[in-house]
């Protein structure tokens, strides 16, 4: 018989003294470990008794109950419940500043979320697919060689089977199996369905099933991004609810099927056929724009279409084109995309030379160059969508670009290709130059003005912070929303959990880290003011932008009163990054026989946001 | 409003691990809860503060509780005081 969750965590609950006796709870792989305020009413007798629990020690102050793998972290939600007390990892921290967040917020990170582990197979996509498709143009026996159809297939493979990448990715931002949300993601693109790209008003999809008003038909999702996040958000919501439901012995099996099926059919009979009404609603939106309102439509479509390209829309613009050619006319809408997209271009080579941050740099670099070549998944998932601020400049610069289009009657011979390439198929090739500085450069030039890199977003640890006037270049050691702390210490940073005190390893006086000192010196790790000094001259409290730090200089130093340490600052002081606190003698630390890592805690960590220790 | 006096027994005097401690202890209730000594008053949710403080062994500290659950958290508090501090 499966054990009873609840009952097992509430026995433990009621012979550990209750949640009020318990500082932190934290669970391994097979023990829920526990540390307790007051051991005395801790009942080990009845608490080898209880149904569930196979053992139970005492190590590192902690109290560990062996409780086996797989069913140790259900114990341990109910017991959470059961107690009220919060999760103390930093997975949960993270997790609770995430939980703050407004919803709008959340939604708009999402596909950035989704999108960062998978751009370098896009970026890679996306420069090959512009400079194949663009050679195609320059030189038509290549288009229509062997070499072109091999080259072409793989420069679009990530780009036509996207929502495999994009269902696995998803999977691991909510919580899904992966290799279920691969399944989604690859039947969405089941070679038995008729490529998305191929639909066109004469060539549709066969309807397979027909249930009252819901059909099943029979087209895939090529390139399509929101779907398929929608697809998985769906299904990972799914398995973990089963996981907490269906009865363990018959989980592994029922849940991945229930799961699989129930999203397939959800997917195909209401997500996907949503998606495709709104796809043609925005199809017959946009040409009604372009064709009939002359230079008010080309500013609106310029401004919505990177929006299109978020949604996957984009893909069939192809018919709007095809039709404007075959109808004799020029193709007014490719000039309107050329400036979206060249937009697009500007905002993230804005972002590419104002970021410090070098990993975003080695993103944006190539994302932009696959943008300016008309590709512009790269740069609108990876970078300007994600910030925000450069996408929004790059919809201005794309609209502007647009109506400057319209107005000069640039049009273009044929489809296909934007951006740099198009100088292969556009009426007026000077025209199109001033229509590409145009929405590139005002992109560049709003995008340099309104986006500001965020320090604590992605900052690698190892990355230097120059300040102007005296530079502190240590690393950071803790981030969160309110600013850096930087490390006060030179020597090794260990984690707050490995710092040989109890109190401080259990994050009682907040999250942090630990520091073995190379040298006796504290400095101050931010410019803020100091808050406390103790007597004992061993710890000071600082404050700074709503950080509350501890810096704390060995275990149980306090005892030292004071002998081989030297506090230069005292209470009320401002100080600066960089500035000398504490004196202190390791030497003395160590013939007293106490251990020299230096503490550096956010005392208030529970009230920060996206605190990042290490 | 409730409160009560308590002189301090702890070797090391109120400092970071019992401060700390005593946080944890202060955030389970509803109610303000203050720590006083002698003309000085902080919020005891505060660790700043009360290291602020810079209480020693010996010396008395006045907690005043005042909310809701002052009755219950005066006298937990209280017995956390004895039992720890």
């Amino acid at each position: 018989m499966a054990l009873d969750y609840r009952k097992c965590a509430e026995q433990i609950s009621a012979n550990i003294g209750g949640g009020a006796n318990v500082v932190s709870a934290a669970h391994c792989a097979t023990r829920l470990r526990l540390v307790i305020a007051d051991n005395s009413k801790i009942n080990k007798k009845a608490l080898e008794d209880v149904e569930g629990v196979k053992g139970m020690f005492e190590s590192n102050g902690q109290l560990q109950l062996i409780i086996g793998t797989g069913t140790v972290n259900k114990v341990y939600d109910e017991f959470l419940a059961v107690t009220g007390v919060s999760a103390a990892t930093k997975d949960d921290v993270k997790k609770a500043a995430a939980s703050q967040m407004p919803l709008w917020k959340k939604i708009l990170k999402t596909p950035g979320d989704v999108f960062v582990p998978i751009l370098p197979a896009i970026v890679a996509s996306g420069l090959m697919m512009g400079l194949v498709e663009a050679l195609a143009k320059v030189i038509p026996s290549f288009g229509a060689s062997g070499w072109f159809q091999f080259l072409d297939l793989v420069a679009n493979t990530a780009f036509a089977l996207l929502p495999v990448l994009v269902a696995i990715s998803s999977a691991r931002v909510f919580g899904g199996n992966i290799f279920l949300g691969a399944v989604i993601g690859i039947m969405m693109v089941h070679p038995a369905l008729m490529n998305a790209w191929t639909v066109t008003p004469t060539n549709q999809p066969e309807v397979w099933v027909t249930l009252g008003f819901l059909k099943i038909s029979a087209v895939g999702y090529q390139g399509h991004v929101i779907p398929v996040i929608l697809a998985v958000l769906l299904m990972s919501t799914l398995e973990k609810w089963l996981h907490k439901h269906v009865p363990e012995m018959i989980d592994l099996f029922v849940t991945p099927l229930v799961t699989v099926l129930t999203t397939a059919f959800a997917t195909f009979m209401i997500i996907g056929p949503v998606f495709s009404v709104l796809e043609n609603w925005v199809l017959a939106g946009a040409q009604w724009l372009v064709t009939s309102t002359g230079g008010i439509g080309a500013l609106l479509m310029g401004a919505l279409y990177p929006f299109t390209v978020v949604m996957g829309l984009h893909h069939m613009y192809n018919v709007i084109e095809a039709g404007m050619l075959a109808s004799g006319g020029l193709n007014i809408w490719m000039p309107i995309a050329s400036a979206a997209n060249f937009a697009q271009f500007g905002a993230c080579i804005a972002v590419a030379v104002k970021c410090r941050n070098a990993k975003l740099k080695s993103v944006a670099f190539p994302s932009s160059l696959s943008a300016a070549l008309g590709i512009t998944e790269p740069a609108i998932f990876g970078v300007n969508f994600r910030f925000m601020k450069p996408f929004i400049a790059g919809v201005i610069g794309g609209a502007v670009g647009s109506l400057f289009g319209a107005i000069t009657s640039l049009g273009a011979t044929a489809y296909g290709v934007t951006g740099i390439p198009g100088y292969l198929i556009i009426n007026n090739k000077l025209v199109y130059t001033v229509l590409l500085l145009i929405s590139g450069g005002i992109a560049f030039a709003v995008a340099t003005v309104i986006w500001k890199e965020e320090k604590a977003e992605d900052a690698p640890a190892e990355e230097p912070k120059k300040v102007e006037a005296a530079p502190f270049d240590a690393p950071a050691v803790i981030k969160c929303k309110n600013g850096v702390v930087k490390q006060p210490v030179k020597g090794t940073v260990v984690k707050r959990e490995d710092i040989p005190d109890e109190t401080f390893a259990a994050g009682t006086l907040g999250d942090g880290v630990g520091i073995k000192p190379v040298e006796g010196l504290v400095v101050s790790p931010f410019d803020g003011v100091v808050s406390s000094v103790a007597d004992s001259k061993h710890a000071v409290g600082l404050e700074a932008n709503g950080m509350e730090l501890l810096i704390h200089v060995g275990v149980d130093t306090v005892n030292m009163k004071g002998d081989g340490f030297d506090c230069l600052v005292s209470e009320g002081d401002s100080v600066k990054a960089g500035q000398p606190i504490i004196r202190f003698d390791m030497a003395k630390i160590e013939k007293a026989g106490y251990n020299n890592t230096v503490a550096v805690l956010l005392t208030n960590s529970e009230d920060l946001e996206e605190v990042v220790c290490g | 409003m409730k409160s009560f006096e308590y002189t301090v027994q702890d070797p090391i005097g109120i400092h970071a691990r019992p401060a700390g401690l005593l946080v944890k202890e202060v955030k389970k209730y509803a109610s303000t809860i203050t720590l006083s000594k002698g003309e000085k008053s902080v919020n005891a949710l505060k660790l700043m503060a009360i290291m602020g403080l810079g209480i020693k062994q010996g010396e008395t500290v006045k907690i005043t509780v005042e909310g809701d659950d002052e009755e219950k958290a005066a006298a937990e508090i209280e017995a956390f005081f004895k039992a720890n501090l």
